[in-house]
């Protein structure tokens, strides 16, 4: 009894047994990588992991000379400027008509939610094979046919850069349904009185919607904001299986961390410029997210 | 509550059941590809339906023992089912004593928590990669699950959940001579079933989902996930697009039968995990 | 249209053919380096070494598709009295398993590998020296094949059989527009666009439009190469217009884009969507069953200064330098693929067509007797080209595709973007052979 109570205020020990195996976990999967990253990025390494040779900032001046780095961080910027806004808009969109359903209002949540069930590498499958399909029997081109129109070769062609539908409509699919829920949760919060006031001063639909239920999401909208554009940043399971092939990847629409792929594991194994262009990677997203996590609190948020 | 007009309605409809088509024709696509003939996906010709059912495409895509499919189902469920338990169990008890124990560097701590939430972990697989493959864990369950362990986002929320916490039973039971340890597992755990649940559906879904660390660790077949051997032969060369559909559609039921099943929780754990980051 | 189910993956030797385009091939460069523990799953059932009085050795086949291979190749293993060799089937990346399994112990003791062991293989010491297996019977091999497996004057691989790319199209449609099949690349470019009707389209060379495979075709067609010896072959007048005849076949809209099969299975072409297919010789079992003699095999025509060509390409079988016992291993090499005949014939021929790599065995093989199968195969001796130099390596490869991708699909200048791959050919060039 005495031991046990001692126990329980040997504070430092309790601390470690509950935060111990996770915090030395994080240490070792997280610090550590990143930590020998950066030492290996200053060296040589072809097909190892050990560093080989010391070549001081030269991997980074690779990267940054690259124009096929360069080109994958401006993907990721035409990518983010169509998937940010659309699937901000459709996943608001949704859950505005959700909400307002009282009739099957849970089969319809189901509906647009179910995708996220779904993983990139089966919408992948569905979007190349079935509704971007090249022939004729593809889903799309089968609507183009009903049109009068020719089938489009969707992923063949980089003018008009028709992969950038097929990419972006999938990453919708998938994700519209995930947001959604969230501004359903912030719909929810929204005070019920707010909107009788509204409706005895006669303010109707758009109105309704600008002053008063706008102003209560905006919280959750700049959380949405910085959620996608994190995600869009981490993009690579679409991309991958839509447009790798065979002969390796095309060189066009390839986001960051496909590049990376195939410098470090795919045939380049080259982990001196991979660790090199990871950091470079991390050091960016982390400058993304603490600028948007201040334009967070300067959105009021606590 | 509201008076709406009629068109407002009409429009409302029309767009709900507009995207209701367009959400569902995906999944119907699978199942119209999973019981095709191979000759009537690759016609040039668009049918609703497969003119020829083909249910035998079930039984060769399991029966193919060329494909490890049955080895990739069972990969993916002991890698989601040990990473959900782990990450409850690990991010559980750092969030318990993160909240309640009060340790001098608490603070700093918990800061070096948080910060890594800034770095998604894919952005960093290039060094995780390194790590992995220095402690000779490529192709192996142990690269595929551990480094998932250790999910800062879940600490994080397991911390804020126990802050709100009613401290009056803690209190009671340290009273009754519990440790910190007896109180948590035998007070706090039976009362925080519904929070759990929510954040270990979210894990698991992810952790089936995952693909990018499997693909990057998963070098041999015999440690493909139900991801990366579908992934292989969709951007491989595929002669039979019919038994990859099969493929994909046995690998999203038992998801599917989840979320059906567990909706609520799904729910709850994303509204959790979505906002707070 | 109900085929018989076949395994879900044909991931069979067209599989090299199609990655030798590309940086794939060479993805050889090991998975992950000195460090990679192969411990666990993958390695406990790779033993080698030797037990008892018998060697034992331990042979590694990619997975082919075709039925019948596996047990094919442990029939073989089984009649081998010297030593106990024990077959070892690898689904997958079966590239970079092998590269990254020969750092280790656990890695095979005989192992085939996509047209010859690579040049960092050969450098890293990592393979032996076959060229004394060969004998008298060396003038017998495809000699396309052996300079490909050569290097520093030895030879590092017994090539097992041939895979060829070869310009297939349909008589029919070709008569009807009053056609003959092309001999120039001028008579192939106006055969496309005549042939290109409505939704037929005249010509069908992947799904990339041919960025990835006719870049080597092309420049042979005007006489150059990827590589001059160890010079950059490719910057030389001639090769910019050679490339563009691609971007022309693009832009005259003959070629057929966005298959649900791509260019290694003949679909397109059975179902009549092309007139003209490139493809690989293992589809004509599939061709023939459904158009019968309607179709015919002609080499990728020339272009003036050139000659015609078909990439070929083969599995090499090496040996690994750690292998428990080399010098079994070599002999059981010598064994199989050098004095085994019949098995070699059997191997070609019984699984799907392939063709012998030793040119006696060429007339012995029936399926490659008569009709358009013999037409290719004839082709090897005459236009082959490996499809791509031993010291090409991955980063050229895919500097290269990338490059072809911009010149076809985008519209690039050849002239600029040749020019500026010359120093990233001469970097790696530099590399492998400094």
């Amino acid at each position: 009894m005495l031991a046990r109570l001692r126990g329980r205020h040997d504070v430092n020990l309790w601390f470690w047994v509950f935060v111990g195996p996770f915090f030395a976990g994080l240490v070792l999967f997280i610090y550590v990588p990143i930590g020998w990253s950066v030492y290996l990025s200053f060296f040589e390494a072809y097909n190892t992991v050990t560093p080989t040779e010391f070549v001081g900032l030269a991997n980074y001046r690779d990267m940054l000379a690259d124009p096929a780095f360069r080109d994958s961080l401006l993907t990721f910027v035409v990518f983010a400027a169509f998937i940010v806004p659309t699937t901000f808009a459709l996943s608001l969109l949704t859950a505005l008509l959700v909400a307002r359903t009282r009739v099957m209002q849970a089969f319809f949540r189901s509906v647009f939610f179910l995708p996220v069930a779904c993983s990139y590498v089966v919408a992948a499958l569905i979007w190349k094979m079935s509704i971007f399909s090249g022939m004729r029997s593809g889903a799309a081109n089968a609507l183009l046919g009903l049109a009068g129109l020719d089938p489009i070769p969707w992923l063949s062609l980089t003018n008009p850069p028709w992969y950038w539908l097929v990419i972006v409509s999938a990453r919708l699919w998938l994700q519209v349904g995930f947001y959604m829920i969230l501004f359903l949760a912030a719909l929810q919060r929204v005070p019920t009185n707010l909107y009788e006031a509204a409706a005895i001063d006669g303010a109707e639909g758009w109105q309704v919607f600008r002053h008063i239920t706008w102003p209560q999401l905006l919280p959750a909208s700049t959380a949405v904001l910085l959620l996608l554009l994190i995600n869009a940043f981490q993009a690579f399971d679409e991309f991958y299986n839509i447009l790798a092939g065979f002969g390796g990847y095309p060189p066009y629409a390839r986001p960051p961390l496909v590049y990376l792929y195939y410098t470090a594991l795919g045939s380049g194994q080259n982990f001196g410029d991979g660790s090199a262009g990871a950091v470079i990677l991390t050091v960016l997203i982390a400058v993304v997210a603490l600028a948007q996590t201040r334009l967070l609190r300067l959105g009021g948020r606590d | 509550m509201l008076h709406e007009r009629r068109r407002y309605v009409v429009l409302r409809w029309t767009l709900l059941l507009l995207g209701t088509v367009l959400f569902l024709l995906p999944f119907a696509l699978l199942l119209r590809g999973a019981f095709s003939s191979e000759g009537d996906l690759t016609s040039g010709t668009w049918h609703w339906l497969p003119p020829t059912w083909e249910w035998g495409n079930l039984a060769a895509v399991l029966d193919n023992r060329t494909v490890p499919l049955g080895r990739a189902l069972l990969n993916s469920t002991l890698i989601a089912v040990s990473q959900t338990v782990g990450v409850l169990v690990l991010s559980g008890m750092a969030g318990y004593g993160l909240a309640r124990i009060p340790y001098r560097w608490s603070g700093v701590v918990f800061w070096l928590i948080t910060v890594t939430l800034l770095i998604p972990a894919a952005v960093t697989f290039v060094p995780s990669f390194v790590l992995v493959s220095s402690l000779g864990w490529i192709s192996t369950l142990r690269g595929l699950i551990v480094p998932g362990l250790f999910q800062a986002l879940a600490t994080f929320l397991f911390r804020q959940f126990f802050l709100s916490f009613p401290r009056e039973i803690e209190e009671a039971a340290a009273l009754d001579g519990l440790s910190w340890w007896g109180t948590f597992w035998r007070v706090v755990v039976p009362n925080s079933g519904g929070f759990a649940a929510a954040i270990g559906t979210i894990t698991f879904i992810g952790s089936w989902n995952a693909f990018l660390w499997p693909l990057v660790i998963g070098r041999a077949p015999e440690s493909w996930t139900v991801q990366v051997a579908l992934s292989t032969y969709l951007t491989a060369q595929t002669s039979q697009v019919s038994l990859l559909f099969m493929a994909a559609l046995v690998a999203i039921l038992p998801l599917l039968l989840m979320f059906l099943l567990l909706q609520r929780w799904i729910v709850q754990g994303v509204e959790r995990t979505g906002i707070s980051e | 249209m109900a085929r018989p189910h076949r395994p879900l993956p044909t991931l069979s030797r067209r599989r090299m053919l199609a990655l030798g385009g590309v940086g794939a091939l060479g993805a050889s460069l090991a998975a992950c380096g000195d460090n990679t523990g192969r411990e666990g799953s993958a390695g406990q059932e790779d033993g080698g070494g030797s037990s008892g009085g018998r060697p034992s050795i331990a042979q590694w086949y990619h997975q082919y598709g075709e039925a019948g291979t596996q047990e094919a190749v442990e029939r073989y293993a089984a009649d081998y009295e010297p030593a106990d060799v024990t077959v070892f089937w690898k689904p997958g990346d079966y590239d970079q398993t092998t590269a990254a399994s020969l750092l280790t112990d656990s890695g095979p003791d005989v192992f085939e590998y996509g047209n010859g062991p690579t040049i960092d293989m050969i450098r890293g010491d990592q393979v032996a020296d076959l060229t004394d297996l060969f004998g008298d019977t060396l003038d017998d091999f495809t000699p396309s094949l052996v300079e490909r497996m050569t290097y520093d004057g030895k030879i590092w691989a017994v090539p097992q059989v041939l895979d060829m790319q070869v310009l297939v199209y349909r008589r029919s449609m070709l008569e009807e527009a009053g056609i003959d099949a092309p001999q120039q690349i001028p008579d192939l470019v106006a055969a496309a666009r005549e042939l290109t009707r409505g939704d037929v389209k005249g010509l069908f060379l992947g799904n990339d439009g041919g960025a990835g495979l006719l870049g080597g075709p092309m420049l042979w067609a005007a006489g150059l190469d990827y590589l001059d010896g160890e010079q950059v072959g490719f910057h030389s007048a001639g090769a910019p217009e050679a490339l563009s005849v691609l971007r022309t076949l693009w832009t005259d809209e003959s070629l057929l884009l966005g298959q649900a099969k791509d260019w290694f299975d003949a679909d397109a072409l059975i179902s009549g969507r092309t007139a003209m297919q490139w493809t690989g010789l293992w589809t004509f079992p599939a061709i023939s069953e459904a158009l019968g003699d309607d179709f015919g095999a002609i080499p990728w025509p020339s272009m003036e200064g050139g000659s015609p060509s078909v990439p070929v390409g083969a599995y090499g079988s090496c040996v690994s330098t750690r292998a428990g016992d080399v010098q079994a291993a070599k002999d059981f090499v010598r064994w199989l693929w050098i004095d085994q005949t019949d098995k070699q014939l059997d191997f070609a021929t019984s699984y799907g067509f392939h063709v012998p790599s030793r040119v006696s065995l060429v007339p012995q093989a029936e399926v490659l007797s008569s009709g358009p199968a013999a037409d290719a195969a004839g082709y090897v001796t005459e236009f082959g080209h490996a499809q791509t130099p031993l010291l090409w390596t991955p980063q050229c490869a895919t500097a290269w595709s990338d490059m072809m991708s911009r010149i076809v699909r985008d519209g690039a200048d050849p002239q600029e973007e040749l020019d500026a791959l010359v120093p990233v050919v001469e970097a790696e060039l530099e590399r492998v052979t400094g």
